[in-house]
């Protein structure tokens, strides 16, 4: 058996493939912690399209998402979590290798 | 695995350009009130203490009550401000800032409480707190 080298593409992380779900978390990168919000802001889409999305982050383990109450207006915050920037900074390591930049 | 869409370099740095403006953006649209309290925090309560610890009487008097009212001030405006923005208040990060300015604070009170008079506790103190938080709003400032 000898081991063929794949292309970088196939460590590309599969959840981060989609185009929203990798706005949500660059929006993150940076801050950590956002509001639902301030993320839709940023990324640019629904609040319903985004809750989608942030569902399935929070289900692999990259976001957390935290409940609270300014009044009576619910207050939802986004944080990215170290198993979803590992993921993230590896998506990244890999994009770089496959754009000759490492 | 063979669903995988083929990533060109060209568009790995489109993805990357994209990431990076995102996150740039994401932040800089939170960031400053807290950079600027944190700094400002750090400056009252630094010139605070140092005067606390090295004043009597009517001058103790008035270094505390005023740096009671530049702190109230402060947090008034740092709440106004992060209106509609205050999920980055409860993040790891920040909680880490106020801890470490809340470490500096309490040593420097307790210079002014049992060392009071030293020059060189108050002192010492005083600047671990300008020290301290300067570091953090530069971290938090930094591109």
């Amino acid at each position: 058996m000898t081991a063929v080298e794949q292309h970088p593409r196939h460590r590309l992380d599969e959840l981060l493939q989609n185009p929203v779900r990798f706005s949500i978390v660059a929006a993150l990168d940076r801050a950590s912690t956002l509001s639902f919000k301030e993320v839709r802001d940023a990324v640019e889409i629904t609040d319903s399209a985004l809750s989608k999305q942030v569902s399935l982050l929070e289900g692999a383990g990259y976001l957390a998402v935290g409940k609270s109450f300014a009044g009576k207006m619910p207050r939802t915050s986004l944080t990215l979590t170290k198993q979803g920037r590992t993921a993230w900074n590896a998506h990244l390591a890999t994009l770089r290798e496959i754009a000759g930049l490492e | 695995m063979e669903n995988r869409t083929p990533v060109a370099p060209a568009d790995a740095q489109l993805l990357l350009d994209r990431a990076d403006q995102l996150s740039r953006s994401a932040h800089n649209a939170t960031r400053w009130p807290y950079i600027t309290f944190i700094l400002s925090l750090g400056v009252a309560t630094s010139m605070g203490t140092l005067a606390m610890g090295l004043t009597t009487g009517n001058a103790f008097g008035l270094a505390y009550f005023g740096t009671l009212a530049a702190a109230f001030a402060l947090i008034m405006f740092f709440m106004i401000s992060i209106r509609g923005r205050s999920a980055f208040s409860r993040g790891r990060r920040w909680t880490g800032y106020i801890a470490a300015w809340f470490v500096t604070y309490a040593a420097a009170i307790s210079v002014v409480i049992w060392a009071h008079g030293s020059v060189l506790w108050s002192g010492v103190t005083s600047a671990l707190i300008l020290l301290v938080t300067m570091a953090c709003a530069a971290r938090e400032a930094r591109p």
